[in-house]
């Protein structure tokens, strides 16, 4: 390309507001750009190689030009400007000045960004897993037990309307006076000697899932559905002793604490764009997956003792998992809330072998009381 | 007395078509990025909107950088998460302790603020962000080579934006006026171009003129609602029968309520620039058309939701053949599928939120732009350079309350 002929351009020096109208050429040598002002005696001259664009230009028939110099502002800019106009010098420009759209990041940019994003992603960890948790089980550990009761029945309740709210709104408590009875034998069997803050309130809800909950203050509520499923008496004690688990170390309020500090923290995270939320939503279950299966496995932990002391038969526990274990859940562990079943199954049965004597936790009669406690 | 000279349009070259483009490529990058790319994709589409705004055949320029937005959204994030995560927690022990059966006195007190601080925890921040956000704009704004400025005293107008919002509520929305003009009035004042200061005149009662379809709009939404109980009230054997011609006025009411909202903002924005001046000399006016205004937001509205319908309805196609190739006996639908499911959602959000951009929110600006015009423009000329504003958060906070807005 032929060295374009002189042309005008608009010059702001930077320094005033100014418009300044130059006189702007190629240098002989080609290296450079020359720019002449109205009434100066030299030229002042760009050389290509500092020469850089102003990014993100909406218009093509404009170049805005200025030099590359580490004056300390968000980028090592000039602050003169030069506007081109002419479609010849732009193309020659274009074509020759070699760094035109280069970033020139400072020196020890990369450092500065990593320390501070490593210290941010620290502050963030160390806030989400250790801050906010201690904090979270210290505030729990202040709530009364008797605020605790209230505030399980009140959740106990909730369930309770979710779990009819596809059919019609009903009491689901199940009344059976002989099942009530049986289900007292195996509740005391297990609790004698268990010092707990508040007494345990134990009920069967008539739904056929196969499930059982504990709500804060020590609401235990089995659905029938487990009853249904079960094959022995010892099978529902070892769901109850787990389910006494997280009753004794009062995991649903602390659950309840640690999710109401770290809920929308993740969203700050991720901040302002589209899809967010549905990333936020997704990567909070995670996180709280991995509590919930420690909760789960201390709870497991907490059973086998249990078991164990009353003298019931911790097969009864394996047999229940093995049987869950084939119907499946199909849900990747690391977004699971309760870890695999099998794992679970071959623990209880490992505990269950070198278990001593054990007694039958209910009579063939009571069995059958508790099995028809949601017909009377 | 300041010498009039006449009036000179600003003028937009900025077009829809490869704002979109540019949009949508930002869009997908950040999805693509779990939101890391989200800071230099707000910088590119910021660039393209100033660059597009001339005046005297000059651009505006910003010099903002991706990397600055994510450093100081660092910053912003770890401030706002120990506050948030303390508050929460404080909050919601508060509320087991307190708000589920008061009983005494002082139990009753403690629920009600409880409940009050939860709504407000975060406003003080918000309004933070606000002035931080605007400030960092400006800083990063150049025209002609100065650059624009603002003071850093976002305390005074956290303040100040409390205090105005206490008062707009508890009037029920009559003192809005003082509201948006006292806080307009705030940051203009400590703005800058160069050197020279920006000044707010002006009286907030003026702004009552603006607010005229707001109180139209409430007075026929509140008298449907009264004439449906009255009339319910004297036709006791069939009320159920007056709910389609109840619906009707209280309907017709709130749209134009709304309608009522976007002419309040443009109208205060008109009247506020221009009673605006710089250094004394140069004059601001601007004549935006509500008409043009809502015709393109209607029209945009309109042809966003025509394209979203059909994209919706490939997306609808494409899972209802990922569960037809599901086959026999599957017990569940694996991850995979999973995955390209909720990916084409994200891709499908990132693409309507480019076309939001690109067919509603760009149209304003270019209208609002190029009815905006100058007086006195060589006084300009004179102004001089500013110091660089080192800009801690970098509009961190606005980022991190998503109150960022568009650009």
């Amino acid at each position: 390309m032929s060295a374009p002929a002189p042309v005008e351009a608009v010059f702001f020096d930077g320094h005033s507001a100014r418009r300044h109208m130059l006189r702007v050429r190629p240098t002989d040598d080609g290296a450079g750009l020359a720019l002449l002002a109205e009434g100066a005696e030299a030229e002042v001259v760009w050389p290509l190689s500092h020469v850089r664009r102003l990014p993100g230009e909406a218009d093509r028939g404009m170049l805005t030009l200025t030099l590359h110099h580490d004056t300390g502002d968000e980028t090592p800019r000039d602050p003169a400007r030069l506007v081109l106009g002419d479609a010849q010098m732009i193309a020659w420009v274009l074509a020759y000045a070699p760094a035109l759209d280069r970033r020139d990041l400072r020196r020890g940019t990369a450092r500065r960004v990593v320390t501070r994003l490593a210290a941010a992603a620290a502050a963030f960890c160390v806030l989400f897993f250790v801050l906010l948790p201690r904090l979270a089980l210290f505030l729990a550990d202040r709530i009364p037990p008797e605020t605790e009761v209230v505030l399980g029945q009140s959740v106990k309740q909730q369930i309770e309307w979710l779990l009819t709210v596809d059919g019609e709104q009903r009491a689901l408590t199940c009344t059976g006076a002989e099942g009530a009875e049986a289900l007292a034998i195996m509740r005391d069997r297990l609790t004698i000697g268990l010092d707990l803050p508040y007494p345990v309130d134990l009920v069967v809800f008539d739904h056929a899932m196969v499930n059982a909950f504990a709500a804060p203050g020590g609401h235990v509520v089995i659905l029938r559905g487990l009853l249904d499923e079960a094959e022995t008496p010892e099978e529902v004690a070892g769901v109850l002793a787990h389910e006494l688990g997280h009753v004794a170390a009062r995991d649903p309020l602390r659950a309840a604490m640690r999710s109401a500090g770290t809920a929308g923290l993740l969203s700050i995270v991720l901040g302002d764009f589209t899809g967010a939320a549905l990333i936020a939503v997704m990567g909070e279950h995670v996180m709280n997956a991995a509590y919930s299966r420690e909760a789960e496995t201390a709870a497991d932990g907490f059973a086998h003792d249990l078991l164990r002391t009353a003298q019931v038969d911790i097969a009864g526990l394996a047999d229940f998992f093995d049987r869950l274990d084939r119907d499946g859940t199909g849900l990747p562990e690391y977004i699971a809330t309760h870890p695999q079943t099998a794992g679970r199954a071959d623990a209880a049965r490992g505990e269950a072998s070198d278990q001593g004597v054990t007694r039958p936790v209910l009579s063939g009669a009571e069995w059958m009381a508790l099995r028809s406690i949601c017909e009377g | 007395m300041i010498e009039t000279g006449s009036f000179e349009k600003a003028t937009y070259a900025g077009k829809g078509g490869p704002l979109f483009r540019l949009a949508l490529a930002t869009n997908l990058l950040t999805v693509l990025t779990l939101g890391i790319y989200r800071f230099w994709g707000k910088t590119r589409i910021r660039r393209f909107i100033w660059s597009a705004t001339r005046f005297q055949g000059d651009a505006f320029e910003y010099t903002g950088t991706g990397l600055e937005k994510f450093l100081g959204f660092l910053v912003a994030m770890v401030f706002l998460a120990v506050y948030l995560g303390i508050v929460n927690l404080l909050l919601f022990f508060a509320g087991i302790r307190f708000v589920l059966e008061p009983t005494t006195e002082a139990e009753l007190t403690m629920q009600s603020t409880v409940i009050f601080v939860s709504f407000l925890a975060l406003l003080p921040w918000m309004f933070f962000a606000e002035y931080r956000s605007r400030r960092y704009k400006l800083a990063r704004t150049r025209f002609r080579g100065i650059r624009f400025g603002m003071e850093s005293q976002a305390l005074g107008y956290v303040l100040r934006a409390l205090g105005h919002t206490l008062l707009t509520t508890v009037t029920l929305g009559l003192l809005l006026p003082r509201q948006t003009f006292g806080l307009a009035k705030y940051m203009t004042d400590r703005s800058y171009y160069g050197d020279a200061r920006f000044v707010q005149s002006g009286r907030w009662t003026a702004l009552y003129g603006a607010m005229k379809h707001v109180f139209i709009g409430a007075v026929i939404v509140i008298a449907a609602i009264v004439m449906t109980f009255v009339m319910a009230g004297m036709n006791p054997s069939d009320p159920a029968g007056m709910t389609p011609w109840a619906i009707l006025p209280v309907v017709f009411g709130y749209v134009w309520l709304l309608i009522g909202f976007v002419y309040y903002r443009v109208q205060s924005f008109a009247y506020l620039m221009s009673n605006t001046t710089l250094e004394g000399e140069v004059l601001f006016a601007s004549n935006p058309s509500l008409k043009t205004i809502l015709t393109k937001v209607i029209v945009g509205t309109i042809l966003l939701v025509i394209a979203a319908a059909v994209v919706l309805l490939g997306y609808g196609l494409i899972v209802a053949g990922l569960f037809a190739s599901l086959g026999e006996g599957a017990e569940d639908i694996g991850i995979v599928r999973l995955v390209i499911i909720a990916g084409l959602y994200l891709l499908l959000l990132a693409a309507l939120s480019a076309g939001a951009l690109a067919l509603i929110t760009h149209p304003v600006i270019a209208h609002i732009v190029a009815t905006s015009s100058v007086a006195n423009a060589e006084a300009l000329s004179r102004v001089r350079q500013r110091a660089f504003d080192k800009g801690a958060d970098a509009d961190g906070f606005a980022d991190a309350l998503d109150i960022g807005g568009a650009i």
